[in-house]
């Protein structure tokens, strides 16, 4: 009985010593976890060396082997044990197969209980009738049907599994190639997630041969922008493999959403079960997350627009939360207005697109922008003297704006970083446009000075004591002349600076870096005040709250992170994501936080609770840069596939889709009064576009939030204002001032 | 690029992989960075697969002495980060507590000290160099040493105020634990404002024997220490302090 473990054991003798011969036949029993009676749980004690001196047949041995006895013993006229194994197996299936799980979770410490409620999910083909379909955790419940066990051996055997494989999807393909083509585009879109699991399925039970042909046959077929996952896919053809994959171990656990219309789905699902397709009802279920929806099937532009993501598209009830995209009113500042004169009273807190000529909101309006969180719905800090000054010379600043738009386009000054040798990696502006900031691979911090003023530290302490504290120049006297420079260089990340954002009131300046910290940085000494550990990986973007003391970063390990300045730790962690979060974002009225990810979604969270109030998918790479309208209803999106996407997000839906650039778009921003969106891309130009035009038509209607279609404007080439090509020097971060220039930045590339 | 036949095969192989995965542009050295990351690891996996080999009493290695290796290094060197299920379980619980409230106007809103880069990394050595105990008096000359919180004013310059050294020092264990300042009165006694307070000399030449003050906690600040100096005062006692961090990551 060496081979007998921990599962609960049927106390037939005849049929014990039959197992047991069965067993030492069997062997290994790799992967499986369809409970049988009496047969080692799972694969894991088996790897580890308890060599069977069979070679292993890998494949539902234990489901084979109570078949192959039933056989035996039925053959051999032992009715009554065939009765009473029946039984006992019909019932105990279900037991066995979770008390060995249980057992066997217990017992096998190898893979950690992580790979063993993966194993648990990971259900072997079973060609083999299953009653129950909607059997929650899909284990072969075996034993109604007994077939011949030839062809229970056959069909288990190893030739057998990848035909049935290959058969069942070249059976779907050929059923859904058959359908009307109205539900044809969306029945297509079960393709890639089954070929996936699929493949994934074999891998992971060993099947790697099997595997490789079933890849090789079927890849091809697959949408052209699944192409970079496949890749990766393809990487992966040992189960050891996948364990260190965290996001195919994601992609295993977490379900693909699927948004299929009531009429597609009926049919799709009489075909599976009239046809005994077993299998892939299975992976549907356990696998898929069907988002029905009733209304017409959608074409495949449609879905083409809104696919592409890791996890498939979002369900409706994920964009439902009401989300406050208003801004906050602005405070009252008593503003000594020279040039300013009575102008009709703006509604203050109302979104609307003027420029805020004046800021005495002195009349203002009492009634809330039903749009607009609460003024304490998140506690912000309060105006420091500083501040309100700077306030109001954003006012004045305004006065002078320019108006853009159509005819008026900005001019466009570029800041080139020369002789950096590929190294830039970050870049921030301040506000008010007298200070750049560049991170660079070479783990330092360099902050220009853009106007003639010089930048200076604070004197030191003992300088400190003498000047006069009374006098009205005081904020000049406490500068130290001697250090002013053109530009500080700052020492202290271990790694290549990836993020970089400098506070709204120009007192700090927030480094993020692959060493896995964010450090804050006082500009009035140029030293490095805080490191803020907790990112254990590359962080890869960080950005300041619009009013100060916040800031979000984001990184390797899949979340997204929401620290003040004066606490160690984070307050809030945004997880959900399946890929590496690249770009962060906070919203114009500092509730919400957007997040760009490698898995190619954009999603929008609450800072007050954590939640995630919106799922955008429809890039098809890597999402790099995100903008918030000025107004706060509105985000653009720029990712890997060089298309700009646009965003409602009230309603959580596509209103946009600009395509014009031709590589990763590393830059987006708004100009100050949300008329123009420019963005700027490592294919060396600066483009233009309309953001009027593009939300003009939003505005209106609420149109089809009920069933989330979009019908997009193929329009592009009317929104595209300009594009500007530079010298060989991709844009990485773009800026308007106060004034409404719009300043570039990027690193000079000879190459 | 070299002509393919001068490539070594190693090389040839690396382009080989590097075309399978899908990268078509890189710079030349990238091969050979590649080659030498394949090489280490090679050769970690395999020095670690014989010692576990001889650990079991084996003669030769084999495969579940590799798969053994291979698996402690992805644990100890590669690691991942950690699983979905995991991150929105200390998600969930991270968010429940409510933002915390935002004091107001108290100056830089930083961290606790001890999780700032903004404290010294060196301490000064003292002058003297004997240090007797028994004596119980350390005459430094312009230099006083005493403890900040039992002090809540500063005690007027000119004075050394030796009083406080003079017990503190036959008891070298009290010293540990508490904050120190070294005071330097002023050489040129200027006239005592009430709000400014009188330069001080450099400190270089002031050298505190580690052994008597005992403590790590020695703080070289101006006098402006115990007293309620505005919040960028406060910031400024931190400049002292080269940019060194020294944080461990």
């Amino acid at each position: 009985m060496a081979a007998v473990q921990d599962g609960p054991i049927e106390s037939e003798s005849d049929k014990e010593t039959k197992t047991d011969v069965l067993n030492d036949g069997a062997g290994n029993i790799t992967g499986s976890s369809t409970g049988v009676l009496s047969s080692p749980p799972n694969a894991t004690s088996s790897d580890t060396g308890a060599a069977k001196p069979m070679a292993p047949p890998p494949g539902p041995e234990n489901q084979q082997t109570l078949l192959a006895v039933l056989q035996y013993l039925k053959k051999n006229n032992l009715l009554e044990s065939v009765d009473i194994l029946r039984r006992e197996a019909g019932l105990s299936d279900d037991e066995d197969s979770q008390g060995t799980d249980g057992s066997g979770s217990a017992a096998n410490a190898d893979e950690g209980g992580n790979a063993n409620s993966l194993l648990n999910r990971v259900s072997i083909a079973t060609p083999a009738p299953v009653a129950v379909p909607a059997a929650p955790p899909p284990k072969a419940s075996g034993g109604e049907d007994q077939p011949d066990v030839n062809v229970v051996l056959s069909a288990y055997s190893q030739q057998g599994d990848p035909a049935l494989y290959d058969t069942y999807y070249t059976g779907l393909k050929n059923f859904i190639e058959s359908v009307l083509d109205c539900h044809r585009a969306e029945l297509s879109q079960l393709f890639y997630p089954l070929f996936v699991h699929m493949y994934l399925e074999l891998v992971y039970n060993n099947h790697e041969q099997v595997g490789k042909t079933f890849f090789d046959k079927f890849s091809g077929d697959q949408e052209c922008y699944y192409q970079d996952d496949l890749r990766v896919l393809s990487s992966v053809s040992k189960r050891e493999h996948m364990r260190g994959n965290e996001t195919l171990l994601d992609f295993r656990t977490s379900k693909f959403v699927l948004r299929i219309s009531r009429d597609s789905y009926q049919l799709l699902k009489r075909h599976l079960q009239e046809r005994q397709n077993n299998q892939i009802w299975n992976i549907i279920q356990e696998h898929l997350y069907i988002d029905i929806f009733d209304g017409m099937p959608r074409s495949k532009s449609q879905i083409d627009s809104m696919s592409g993501s890791l996890a498939g598209e979002a369900r409706r009830e994920a964009n439902k939360v009401k989300v406050f995209y208003g801004l906050l009113k602005e405070p009252e500042i008593e503003v000594p207005l020279d040039d300013e004169d009575e102008e009709a009273e703006n509604e203050e807190g109302k979104p609307k697109k003027k420029k805020p000529k004046k800021d005495s909101m002195g009349n203002k309006s009492k009634k809330q922008d039903p749009n607009a969180p609460q003024q304490a719905r998140i506690p912000l800090p309060e105006l420091k003297d500083s501040d309100k000054l700077d306030k109001i010379m954003n006012l004045k600043e305004a006065t002078k704006r320019i108006r853009l738009g159509p005819e008026a386009l900005p001019s466009i000054c570029f800041y080139s970083f020369l002789n950096a040798y590929q190294g830039l990696t970050a870049v921030d502006f301040t506000d008010d446009s007298s200070l750049i900031a560049g991170g660079f691979a070479d783990s330092t911090v360099r902050v220009w000075s853009v106007t003639p003023k010089k930048l200076r530290r604070v004197k030191s302490a003992v300088d400190l004591n003498v000047i006069d504290k009374d006098s009205d120049d005081v904020l000049e006297r406490i500068m130290d002349d001697k250090t002013a420079s053109e530009s500080k260089v700052m020492y202290g990340h271990t790694g290549p600076v990836y993020g970089i954002s400098f506070s709204s009131d120009r007192n700090y300046l927030l480094s993020s870096s692959e060493d896995g910290t964010v450090r804050l940085w006082s500009l009035q000494t140029y030293t490095c005040l805080v490191g803020y550990k907790g990112h254990n990986y590359p962080v890869w973007d960080t950005q300041f709250s619009p009013f100060g003391y916040y800031f979000i970063s984001g990184g390797h390990d899949r979340v997204a992170r929401l620290w003040a300045t004066d606490h160690y730790q984070p307050l809030r962690i945004f997880a959900g994501h399946l890929g590496d979060v690249t770009c962060t974002q906070f919203h114009p009225n500092s509730n919400y936080v957007a997040t760009g990810s490698a898995d190619r979604t954009v999603r929008m969270w609450d800072v007050l609770n954590g939640n995630c109030v919106r799922i955008l998918t429809g890039h098809k790479g890597p999402i790099h840069s995100l903008a918030f309208s000025p107004n706060g209803k509105f985000l653009a999106s720029g990712a890997t596939d060089g298309r700009v996407l646009l965003w409602d997000i009230g309603h959580g839906l596509m209103i946009g889709d600009l395509k014009g650039h031709t590589d990763t778009v590393y830059a987006l921003k708004f100009s100050r009064d949300g008329e123009i969106l420019a963005s700027g891309s490592m294919d060396n130009t600066v483009r233009l576009w309309n953001a009027y035009k593009a939300f003009d038509d939003v505005e209106t209607d609420d149109f089809t939030s009920a069933t989330g279609h979009i019908h997009l404007p193929e329009n592009s080439h009317e929104l595209l204002l300009g594009t500007y090509m530079t010298k060989s020097t991709p844009v990485i971060h773009l800026h308007f001032t106060r004034r409404n220039l719009l300043l570039t930045a990027g690193a000079y590339n000879p190459q | 690029m070299a002509s393919p036949k001068t490539i070594p095969k190693d090389a040839q192989v690396m382009i080989q992989i590097l075309k399978d995965m899908g990268i078509t542009e890189y710079e030349p050295r990238v091969i050979n960075q590649m080659l030498e990351f394949t090489y280490r690891y090679v050769t970690t996996i395999i020095d670690d697969a014989k010692i576990y080999a001889t650990h079991a009493k084996k003669s030769t290695v084999d495969a579940d002495d590799i798969r053994l290796a291979i698996q402690c290094r992805m644990d100890q060197s590669f690691t991942s980060p950690p699983p979905r299920d995991f991150l929105l379980e200390v998600a969930r619980q991270k968010n429940q507590t409510p933002l915390p409230l935002i004091k107001p106007y108290t100056g830089p809103r930083l961290p606790p000290d001890r999780y700032c880069l903004t404290a010294p990394n060196y301490r000064l050595k003292s002058l003297q160099k004997k240090v007797t105990s028994s004596a119980g008096r350390i005459t430094v000359p312009r230099l006083s040493v005493g403890a900040v919180s039992s002090r809540p004013s500063t005690p007027t310059l000119g004075t050394p105020s030796v009083q406080t050294v003079a017990s503190k020092l036959g008891t070298p264990v009290s010293l540990t634990g508490q904050r120190f300042t070294v005071q330097i009165p002023s050489s040129q006694a200027s006239s005592v404002k009430s709000a400014a307070t009188p330069s001080t000399p450099t400190v270089q030449n002031v050298l505190i024997n580690p052994s008597i003050i005992g403590s790590k906690n020695i703080l070289i600040t101006t006098n402006m220490v115990s007293q309620n100096s505005a919040a960028d005062s406060g910031s400024l006692k931190r400049k002292h302090e080269d940019e060194d961090d020294y944080d461990t990551l």
